[in-house]
């Protein structure tokens, strides 16, 4: 038999024969691992709850320009080139950015509010197709008062008075896809941007053959101007900066700030108790680790003596307190991990039907256990080395002495 | 087996300080000498040194074995790694109480010198060993199931079960009743002619010791301290 076999099988012989005493040593350290892996996964399960509620909505990504003006392709290329934006396509004046959209005598809806999309856009993302061409996608409430669905036609239909003539462009559309129910509260139609732009040339009096009025004020030097944009940030982090690059260029904003401050406020809060109830209980631990091992070692101290006498190197007796400890921390954090599954598990459930847990409350990943066995393990080491100096006191000489 | 010459220790400082001196100590193959003397004189000190555990202040000559190994200059060179090795090879401890690991059985207590020095862990020499002292009967009980009796019989074994050169007993007798104590006497005795080794045994007990004829290293108490010298 090895050295090292030996030295572990004797070990555990010993914190098997006194296994009431290293019971005590094992539940004093589950005592703070089981409550500390709970109240970690409290937080991270209601926090990544939190951020995931405001993430899975891009509406929470959205910048909004509270005021209109009057932006060039260039402004709107140097928005884009903002660092965090992660989508932004010019608007209309809003005036112009609605339609009526009919689908027969019954089904038709006035003055739906038109939005300019692109690929990328965040909206979008779920509704599985982006406008392009005549191809429009809507929103739910939109399609479900018209009773159409992905792959149906529509009529869209705009108004303009000529020379005091009312007169009305159509365009037949087909649905390319629809959002889900949740996305955009309101009738809507995501249309692309060069639809847009020849819906608000034929209101203000342009010619449009594309919604059949071949007649009009044709003004080839009418600029391409926008009012405002749709703007996006690429993540919850780059709202505060994309916010703030589009004050400094004086434009008034809107966006749910306030709510990823909230989170990310909760967080560091929810963090700082953590933290501190985590040091605390750590110290607490290593305290009691620490002290039930040595005066265990000094309890054993005319074991210890003998192990020397029999021929136990420093390295031997060092190795000897090492397995114990580890072994018993090791122990410690499987029964420790093992409460805070069936903890996580009464959370979970009985916090099931409230608001705050549509998914999990409490959970922790692998990452996170294993940075928790990383430092019990570093409370291990610390209460190896406290206890093997306390071991190295012992002399052989002793168990003359005191035999 | 064993020579020594000049042996020389000093425990504590000044006016508490205690000298214990040994001007020469022959020890041959299968001799047992019993070392006596009143209660802290210096017995148990004298053992310590004798064991390697105990850096003596001075220390002329101290050999063991066929190949005469210079313990004297291990000790004085303090070399800790080599005075372990040759301490848990050429030496075994009989100590008072016993000294056994309660977690281990008996069995396992009797091997674990054994183990150490990566031997096997039974021997014929151990077996024929438990046989004699009756202990095969009980070589699955722990410590803390035995006799006073049983456990020093038990120590003994492991005490000679990695055959060392030389046996050190420190008062192993004290805690039985006279017969088990004379018993234990007669084993150690019988045992350690037979198996050829050497054995220092302190006792108190001067009747045990006359009793078996066993040469004398008596201590005379001196100004400070102690000196040993074979009763003539």
């Amino acid at each position: 038999m090895s050295r090292a076999r030996l030295i572990l099988r004797l070990a555990l012989q010993d914190l098997w024969h006194d296994r009431y005493v290293s019971l005590c040593i094992a539940a004093a350290l589950v005592a703070v691992i089981a409550p500390l892996l709970l109240l970690f996964g409290l937080k991270h399960g209601v926090i990544s709850q939190l951020q995931r509620e405001l993430l899975d909505d891009p509406r929470n990504l959205e910048v909004r320009m509270l005021t209109s003006g009057s932006y060039d392709e260039a402004w709107l290329d140097q928005v884009r080139a903002l660092p965090g934006v992660g989508f932004a396509i010019g608007q209309t004046r809003s005036l112009n950015t609605q339609a009526d959209l009919l689908r027969d005598r019954r089904h038709f809806l006035e003055g739906v509010e038109l939005v300019p999309s692109a690929p990328g856009d965040p909206m979008l993302e779920e509704a599985g197709a982006v406008p392009e061409g005549d191809g429009v996608v809507l929103s739910e409430p939109a399609a479900r008062r018209l009773g159409v669905a992905a792959g149906d036609t529509l009529t869209l239909a705009a108004s303009r008075r000529l020379d005091d003539r009312p007169e009305r462009g159509r365009l037949e559309v087909t649905v390319l896809g629809v959002l889900p129910p949740a996305r955009f509260p309101r009738p809507a139609a995501f249309i692309d941007l060069p639809l847009l732009i020849e819906l608000e040339r034929f209101r203000d009096g342009h010619p449009s053959p594309r919604l059949g009025v071949a007649h009009g004020n044709r003004r080839d030097d009418y600029p391409l101007r926008y009012a405002r944009a749709r703007i996006f940030a690429s993540d919850d982090e780059a709202v505060a900066g994309v916010v703030a690059a589009l004050e400094a260029r004086h434009i008034d904003t809107a966006s749910r700030l306030a709510e990823i401050e909230n989170v990310r406020a909760i967080n560091r809060v929810l963090g700082l108790i953590f933290g501190v109830i985590a040091i605390t209980a750590l110290i607490g631990c290593l305290a009691s680790m620490a002290g039930a091992f040595m005066a265990n070692i000094d309890r054993k101290r005319r074991e210890y003596a003998v192990l020397r006498l029999l021929g136990f190197h420093k390295p031997g007796v060092a190795a000897y307190v090492a397995a114990q400890v580890g072994l018993l921390t090791l122990v410690a954090f499987a029964a420790g991990l093992g409460l805070f599954a069936l903890g996580s598990a009464v959370f979970n459930r009985a916090l099931a039907s409230s608001h705050l847990a549509a998914g999990v409350v409490s959970h922790i990943t692998v990452v996170h256990a294993l940075i928790a066995l990383g430092l019990t393990l570093a409370v291990a080491l610390l209460v190896t080395a406290l206890s093997v100096a306390r071991a190295f006191g012992i002399q052989p000489a002793e168990s003359l002495r005191e035999a | 087996m064993l020579s020594l010459e000049g042996l020389h220790i000093t425990r504590g400082q000044g006016a508490a300080g205690h000298e214990v001196r040994l001007p020469g100590l022959e020890l041959a193959s299968g001799e047992v000498q019993a070392v006596v003397g009143p209660s802290g004189c210096g017995k148990s000190t004298l053992l310590e040194a004798i064991g390697l555990l105990l850096t003596p202040r001075a220390l002329r000559r101290f050999t063991l074995g066929p190949e005469r190994t210079d313990l004297a200059a291990l000790l004085q060179g303090g070399n800790e790694r080599a005075l372990a090795e040759i301490r848990a090879r050429d030496l075994g401890f009989l100590l008072q109480s016993g000294g056994l690991l309660p977690f281990l059985s008996v069995r396992d207590n009797i091997a674990l010198p054994r183990r150490l020095l990566g031997l096997p862990p039974q021997s014929e020499r151990v077996a024929h060993a438990c046989d004699v002292l009756g202990l095969a009967p009980l070589l699955d009980k722990r410590p803390g199931a035995l006799s006073i009796g049983e456990r020093q019989r038990t120590a003994f074994v492991r005490a000679m079960a990695h055959e060392p050169r030389l046996l050190l007993a420190d008062e192993p007798t004290a805690a039985l009743d006279p017969q088990a104590g004379e018993r234990l006497f007669g084993l150690i005795v019988s045992l350690v002619q037979e198996l050829d080794m050497a054995a220092l045994v302190v006792s108190h007990d001067l009747a045990l010791v006359t009793r078996f004829r066993l040469p004398r290293l008596v201590a005379t108490l001196t100004p400070g301290g102690c000196r040993f010298a074979p009763a003539t």
